[in-house]
């Protein structure tokens, strides 16, 4: 992934507040996430679960020797479970030295936002772990995931 | 900087080591050996250097302070102090000590040192003066700052003690003096040695070893440093390069030849003070070789390593002996004959094996150095409560992982504290009058068993008296069955127990309310056990056992549904298939059964952490009968899949917000076939399924 996007920085010129966003899929949102705390995207992987903690902790899992908690994106923000499948992913990420990895529904693509364009989430609809969003073409809005609150942890 | 700081800490702390033992060793025998005298005074000297060199100015006054008053002790011989004046300096070393190591501490902390040192230091001085006399007194006093009161009047000559000069035929020699608290002097006339190499002068010095030796800063603060050039021209032009430099303050130049003769003048206008000065110069410079090549040959073969390169080794051996498993248990080749391959994993086996074993050996400390400071808590206790104790020591060679031999000093030191305050008599009266010896003992022990050390702490004094705990406990509301119905061993556990303190009086030591029970939690977070046993009249013992290491545990893997658990197999004390007929429910439904003549508690882990599982039958599946501290019960669980060795990872930090501590889960573990098993913390537990229930 990196050699693909220096290729990108070398031939266009971006505007300094540019940042780059791997948007995913969770219950029909388009989330997106600031690639600087993507790790690496994982998939099919054992999930050890951890007795009484919160559903939304799907449990622990060994990464190359490393143990990073597993939490569901769509149980963290309330919403119905499914079952997952083939393009079920986990994003690993770190957040201010945690580590922690997300179960998406599926992985789209890394897309570079100006981040001066991004506009707080109207209150009405505020949603817990979303903190602005951005309408891209074809009638699709992107929003964007609040990684401090992600790593914070409430009951 | 940082690194520098690290070292400097590690050598002072080190050393304020060493001078604590000495002390103590030296009080028993109530006097100090020329050697004594000599090593504290190297001690001191060695401080106050590398504080100098630190720019910790308050550690570098106290350590001069003290380096001065073993100075006059040495020139004039321990002969002349009486016991009264012993004592005193032992309470005034013992003071200091405590001193330097609270500003030492506070470097650590990275506090501000403090500024108010004068009451140490007058007391210094006070004592210096009261056994050199009050003739003396004077000459005492300005020992401690010699060169600034003398080096003005005798501006031509004789301080300078031109016989520590080299010898040689030159004309002049140059006296530079650094700027006063420039710190690192002796790099700076290292600096001007090879300033003026460059510049081809050809000269020779004083203190000759300014490059390697830091404890010529002392001598340079003090005296300044010599250059001495061959020939008039060449002192012109060191002057010249040497007045180029920074924070060099005064540079002047005298007649080499003149100076014999210039002495006598000013030695008759302060003779004593020349005989200071002459004396002390050799003494500042002379004990940093002696000092060196007495230590040299023990010290090349230790060298200190950052707990933390220790820690990142343990993992990746950890990891080795973990990858080992899976390449050798690997599913591809498990059909397979492959004889040279099974021969190579064989060593490969048994070099990991090695290798773990050396890398846990590199984390083991004695507990030496935690035992020596219950010397010096007993000796302070000792003057306090005008109790004779004696404190003896047994095993202090016992070796534990280093993070353990932290995390039980302070039990221990409360424990000593309450032996030395409740549990020995207050008279020796009392104790006579019980047949025993006047002088009370305490026993500070450790043993190896295995996994485990074992430390214990006894004393002969009155015993605890079960009744009176009974009634205390009672009045604090901590009994939860009638008082009849407590064994011995039942009342000495309620000492555990939160707000509990048998004394009434709150003293200085022990027994502000915050008593046993935290020692309890202490000894329990390092997976140690607590137990006390006591006669009354006779005295107590109390024990803990402490695992030797907590980063591998032989661990026994059991599985419930699909997950897979681990328990210390030093938990396990049984493990055995049960029939229907044997369970037993008590009142509130909950399961009980039947062992050795004893009923305990069943926990079902598959109800507890809510696991899908086949096995929900009590005769399908196994109970593994475990034990932790006080706590005895049996787990109910799918299988058993087998004895394993483990190495204890933390759970991510993520997941301590959710209190997993107290689910009873310490850690987990990487099986060899890459997946994770959660290690079950026995006593935890057991004490979410008494909140489950």
């Amino acid at each position: 992934m990196s050699t693909a996007n220096t290729e990108i920085d070398s031939t266009v010129d971006f505007p300094v507040s540019t940042e780059r966003f791997l948007t995913f899929m969770s219950d029909g949102l388009t989330i997106g996430i600031s690639t600087n705390y993507v790790t690496e995207i994982i998939t099919n992987h054992a999930i050890t679960m951890i007795p009484l903690v919160p559903g939304y902790v799907k449990g622990i899992i060994n990464l190359r020797g490393q143990i990073i908690p597993i939490i569901d994106i769509r149980l963290r923000m309330g919403k119905a479970s499914i079952d997952y499948t083939d393009v079920t992913c986990i994003i690993v990420l770190n957040i201010n030295d945690t580590n922690l990895g997300i179960i998406v529904d599926s992985v789209q693509q890394v897309v570079d936002i100006d981040k001066a364009q991004i506009s707080a989430v109207p209150t009405e609809s505020h949603q817990e772990l979303i903190n602005g969003m951005i309408s891209l073409s074809e009638h699709s809005v992107l929003l964007f995931l609040d990684h401090e609150q992600l790593a914070k942890t409430i009951f | 900087m940082d690194n520098m700081l690290e070292m400097y800490l590690y050598e002072t702390n080190t050393l304020l080591e060493q001078l604590d033992e000495l002390l103590i060793e030296a009080e028993k025998n109530e006097d100090f050996t020329t050697n004594d005298v000599n090593e504290i005074f190297r001690i001191m000297h060695t401080i106050k250097g590398s504080s100098a060199m630190m720019e910790f100015s308050t550690l570098m006054e106290i350590a001069h302070h003290i380096e001065d008053l073993f100075f006059y002790i040495r020139e004039n011989g321990l002969d002349a102090m009486d016991k009264s004046h012993k004592s005193d300096l032992f309470n005034l070393m013992f003071q200091s000590t405590d001193m330097l190591r609270k500003e030492v501490e506070k470097l650590e902390n990275n506090e501000p040192l403090s500024n108010n040192i004068d009451s140490v230091i007058t007391d210094i001085n006070s004592f210096l003066e009261k056994i050199s006399g009050k003739g003396a007194s004077a000459a005492g006093s300005s020992a401690s700052a010699p060169s600034a009161d003398t080096a003005s009047d005798t501006v031509s000559g004789s301080t300078s003690g031109p016989d520590f000069l080299p010898q040689g035929d030159y004309p002049q020699y140059i006296k530079v003096m650094f700027e006063d608290g420039c710190g690192m002097e002796n790099l700076r006339a290292f600096m001007l040695v090879t300033a003026l190499h460059d510049m081809d002068v050809p000269f020779v010095c004083y203190p000759a070893d300014v490059e390697s030796s830091s404890d010529t800063i002392d001598f340079i603060q003090e005296h300044g440093f010599y250059i001495c050039p061959a020939t008039a021209e060449a002192v012109d032009a060191a002057v010249a390069i040497i007045k180029e430099n920074n924070n060099v303050e005064t540079v002047e130049v005298f007649e080499h030849q003149k100076a014999p003769e210039q002495a006598p003048a000013t030695q008759t206008a302060s003779a004593e003070t020349v005989h200071k000065q002459a004396s002390a110069s050799p003494a500042a410079g002379s004990p940093a070789p002696a000092a060196s090549a007495s230590s040299a040959p023990a010290k090349q073969s230790l060298i200190s390593v950052s707990l933390s390169k220790l820690d990142s080794l343990m993992a990746i051996v950890g990891e080795i002996v973990i990858t080992e498993s899976m390449v050798t248990s690997s599913p591809e080749i498990q059909n397979l004959k492959l004889d040279s391959f099974l021969k190579s994993t064989r060593q490969l086996r048994k070099l990991t094996d090695d290798l773990q074993d050396i890398a846990m050996s590199l984390r083991m400390v004695p507990v030496s150095g935690t035992f020596q400071k219950m010397n010096r808590i007993v000796r302070d206790m000792k003057k306090k409560l005008n109790k004779d104790v004696r404190l003896t020591i047994e095993g202090e060679n016992t070796e534990v992982d280093k993070s353990i031999v932290d995390s039980i000093s302070d039990p221990i030191m409360h424990i000593v504290r309450n032996s030395m305050d409740h549990g020995i008599e207050p008279t020796t009266e009392e104790r006579i009058a019980a047949g025993k010896p006047a002088q009370a003992e305490i026993i500070l022990s450790a043993t190896h068993t295995g996994s485990e050390v074992i430390i214990s702490v006894k004393d002969d004094g009155r015993g605890m008296d079960t009744s009176k705990i009974l009634q205390k406990a009672e009045r604090n509301g901590l009994l939860t069955k009638p008082s009849t119905e407590y064994s011995q061993k039942e009342i000495l556990s309620l000492l555990m127990l939160p707000g509990f303190s048998t004394n009434e009086e709150v003293t200085e030591f022990s027994g502000r309310g915050v008593g046993m029970d935290v020692v309890k939690k202490n000894v329990e977070s390092v997976g140690g056990v607590i137990s006390i046993t006591s006669e009354l009249g006779k005295g107590s013992c109390t024990t803990l056992k402490i695992p030797l290491t907590l980063a591998i545990v032989d661990g026994m893997e059991i599985s419930v549904g699909d997950s897979i658990f681990t328990i210390p197999i030093a938990n396990i004390r049984q493990s055995f298939k049960a029939s229907k007929e044997s369970i037993i429910l008590d009142a509130s439904g909950n399961e009980i059964i039947k062992c050795m003549d004893e009923f305990y508690p069943i926990v079902r882990i598959h109800n507890l952490y809510n696991i899908e599982t086949e096995i929900t039958n009590i005769e399908d599946g196994i109970l593994i009968w475990v034990e932790s501290s006080d706590k005895s019960y049996c787990l109910f669980v799918d299988e058993l899949l087998g004895e394993q060795q483990v190495v204890v990872k933390p759970l991510p930090a993520y997941l301590s917000n959710f209190n997993i501590k107290d689910s009873g889960i310490s850690g987990c573990t990487i099986l060899g076939d890459g997946n994770i098993s959660i290690i079950l913390d026995i006593l935890n537990l057991y004490l979410v399924s008494q909140n489950q229930y």
